[in-house]
């Protein structure tokens, strides 16, 4: 256990594994078993080393270490003590001639007696130490092969135990042979034991070009990561065109919400001038319908000024309508010079939820520029948010004195890019 | 298996090899019986025709254990030399060079196995002493039998496995006690064709912990022995002493086993004597008499046409009354003869 950092731990587990290819394990029986003695040859292939290191919420990461030795093929002997002598001691020159230019290849041997034990033998032992120094293989490794009969010879079983003697403990290794065993629930597995057959190298070689091309990949991986490459590059400048857009449209937002204002303001200051001239020259109830030559935006805004307290900033619409005190109190820093007394104030109709029937639908951008409070409320009507205008900028003002001040940095937000559960909302801008 | 069995199955070439090993094979301290073999197997094709046995497992006596150990030949190439597997003792790796007979092996000398096997435990013997650096009491035991010459040539030993949650460990001395048997009275078998074997007494002596405070010793005489002595209940060591250690032990019982011997020479020799003087005395009248161990004697008397046997014996050492008897005997007539031999008797 290796630590890192104040509480991260490490475990480090090293694991042995080997697989040996199907033909090659039958080779090396064939050769045994059609043998009258014991039998005994070397094992070829390579060795690779894979490192999983697994991350858990525990903060503890394990690193398994696994050693994958692989068997492509075998070079058997002739015959017995055919590279050393009766003590023992191995011939390097005999041991050349065996296995000439392949001893690189070298990762362990093996050995087959019939009868026996499955344990190694004192020879047995006393010769693997000299390969591996020899061979200069560190984890070289003994497959030892045994045919075990009954009595009547009616039942042979073969047996065959992968060691490492080198090591202390777990010195045997398990061996798996890929596609051998029942196949019938389970796929047919490519073996990742290569083939290192002449005759199999020479076909590939001449009707290769069909399906690999210079570089020895195959053409139709080399096309699907073309394909992938291509979407790769269509996803990143989709990625810039949505940020850019995303861009121009918090600045039109922006723009809309200045303009807006500015026509809030400039309502404000005409309905004041109104009620000036009107009460310069008449203190009498407020005009007829019929006689009212104002347009009707003015009626209704001065109608609703009279009722609703204002305050000098926007106040930005949410979804959560304030209760009474919060009128009171907004009436309080009104900046009107006239306002509704607390008493009419407390008798203003209680505004309605968001959603209710009687309420109007409040403006999904005006609630998405006061996204931090509540957003969920406003994404229902997130649909609404290329509709026209002029509803907006009613609703908007029906719900200037119902709605707490905000401050200009939330009025300021962007939308979020991706806020609406539906996603069209938030994408459809987007798309391309 | 019998050795005759083990010799039809073995394949023809390794024959002489194994029956040197069956019929001569005697190793270590133990020596009473001959190696023993068993599982024997082939390494040949099931279609070979038989016999075409080449491998097989040898049971060695060692230390009060046996050791089970598989050669394996290869009948195909019989001039080869075999190859081991020592069994439970996976790290028991003798030097090759240590090993004339394997190193300069000769297919065609039969006793060059029973040689190779011999050399074999003689390493065995020296991996046994290594492990036994576990326990420094028992190391010291080791080292101070080593220095008496009486017992360093004469002493295997087996240190059993250190437990590793118990840290317990065990170890069993086997000695040969340099007793002299060779005056022992001759002990014939029935059956003539058993070799009775080499008069051997061996003390084995068990530490059933490494700080010898569970000690258990046994004394194993060959059967020559046991039987002149008067069975395995007639000779009884003492218990080894509570801290106390080999180097003063073995020594008490060698003279124990001495003082035993000597008694019963003595005794044999007292009886023949007795019997002599018996026989001397009353030659005609002597029906029979043990020949061998001098213990009994019927004779046939009379007096005044009166005839009767008398039977004597005399297990073992002949009695002080007996003695007296003896220089009587001259002088006695037959009826105070048969008188005081009734009257002693009861």
């Amino acid at each position: 256990m290796t630590p890192r950092g104040a509480s991260v731990y490490r475990w480090d587990v090293s694991i042995m594994a080997a697989s040996i290819s199907g033909y090659t394990f039958s080779s090396v029986c064939y050769h045994s078993a059609n043998s009258n003695s014991d039998h005994e040859g070397f094992l070829l292939g390579e060795v690779r080393h894979e490192e999983t290191v697994s991350i858990s919420d525990t903060q503890i990461s394990s690193s398994e270490l696994l050693q994958v030795v692989e068997v492509h093929n075998h070079e058997p002997c002739a015959q017995l003590f055919s590279f050393y002598d009766y003590a023992g001691q191995v011939n390097e020159e005999s041991l050349n001639r065996i296995l000439k230019d392949r001893r690189k290849n070298v990762i362990g041997w093996y050995r087959f007696r019939r009868n026996t034990q499955q344990q190694m033998s004192f020879r047995e032992q006393i010769i693997h130490k000299q390969l591996t120094q020899l061979l200069g293989v560190p984890d070289l490794v003994f497959l030892l092969f045994s045919f075990i009969s009954t009595a009547n010879n009616s039942t042979h079983a073969l047996e065959y135990v992968l060691f490492r003697p080198n090591r202390r403990y777990n010195q045997r290794v398990t061996l798996s042979i890929p596609n051998l065993g029942n196949t019938s629930q389970q796929e047919y597995k490519v073996s990742s034991v290569p083939n290192t057959s002449l005759n199999y190298a020479k076909v590939i070689k001449e009707h290769g070009a069909e399906f690999f091309d210079k570089d020895g990949v195959m053409k139709d991986i080399r096309t699907i990561f073309q394909v992938y490459g291509a979407l790769q590059d269509k996803v990143q400048s989709v990625c810039g065109e949505v940020e850019q857009s995303e861009r121009v449209k918090e600045k039109v937002q922006e723009e809309v919400n200045k303009l807006k204002q500015q026509i809030v303001l400039r309502k404000r200051k005409t309905t004041d001038e109104e009620r000036r001239l009107q009460e310069a020259q008449n203190p009498e109830p407020r005009l007829t319908p019929e006689e009212n030559t104002e347009p009707p935006e003015t009626s209704l805004l001065s109608r609703v000024a009279f009722h609703t307290p204002s305050t000098p900033e926007r106040p930005g619409p949410s979804a959560n309508p304030p209760a009474y005190a919060d009128l009171l109190s907004l009436q309080n820093d009104s900046l009107l010079p006239f306002s509704s007394s607390p008493t009419s104030a407390a008798l203003l109709p209680r505004p309605q939820a968001v959603g209710s029937p009687g309420h109007p639908s409040p403006s999904p951008l005006g609630l998405g520029l006061s996204a931090g409070p509540n957003p969920a409320a406003g994404q229902e009507d997130d649909e609404e948010d290329d509709d026209d205008d002029s509803s907006e900028y009613e609703n908007l003002v029906s719900e200037v004195g119902q709605l707490p001040p905000v401050s200009a940095s939330v009025l300021l937000q962007g939308r979020p890019a991706a806020l609406s559960p539906d996603g069209d909302a938030s994408v459809r801008g987007s798309q391309t | 298996m019998s050795p005759e069995v083990a010799l039809n199955r073995i394949s023809p070439e390794l024959r002489p090899l194994l029956c040197s090993v069956v019929r001569n094979g005697r190793v270590g301290l133990d020596s009473t019986n001959c190696l023993r073999v068993t599982d024997l197997k082939t390494g040949c094709t099931s279609l070979t025709p038989g016999p075409c046995c080449d491998r097989f497992k040898l049971h060695i006596p060692y230390a009060g254990e046996t050791l089970k150990w598989d050669i394996i030949f290869n009948a195909r190439d019989p001039e080869l030399p075999p190859d081991f597997i020592f069994g439970e003792d996976a790290e028991f790796l003798p030097e090759p060079s240590e090993l004339p007979h394997l190193v300069q092996w000769d297919a065609g000398d039969p006793e060059c196995l029973l040689q190779l096997v011999k050399e074999l435990i003689q390493q065995y013997h020296q991996y046994q002493c290594q492990r036994l650096r576990e326990s420094s009491r028992l190391l010291f035991e080791y080292d101070s039998l080593l220095e008496d010459p009486n017992y360093s040539r004469s002493m295997e030993i087996y240190a059993g496995h250190k437990n590793s949650w118990t840290g317990e460990f065990s170890a069993r001395f086997l000695l040969k006690l340099p007793v002299d048997f060779s005056n022992i009275p001759v002990y014939l078998l029935k059956d003539t064709t058993l070799d009775p074997g080499e008069d051997v007494a061996l003390l084995s002596v068990s530490f059933e912990d490494a700080e010898a405070t569970q000690v258990f010793p046994k004394l194993y005489l060959s059967p020559s022995i046991e039987h002149a002595l008067g069975g395995s209940s007639a000779l009884h060591i003492p218990a080894f002493p509570s801290g106390g250690c080999l180097i003063d032990y073995v020594p008490q019982v060698c003279q124990l086993l001495t003082n035993k011997v000597q008694y019963v020479i003595q005794g044999y020799h007292k009886r023949r004597e007795y019997i002599a003087a018996f026989l001397s005395h009353f030659g005609m009248g002597v029906v029979e008499y043990d020949a061998e161990g001098f213990t009994k004697l019927t004779l046939l008397l009379m007096w005044k046409d009166f005839c009767f046997l008398v039977h004597g014996l005399c297990k073992r050492l002949v009695s002080k009354k007996l003695a007296k008897l003896l220089n009587l005997l001259p002088s006695l007539d037959q009826l105070s003869l048969a008188k005081y031999i009734l009257s002693q008797s009861n």
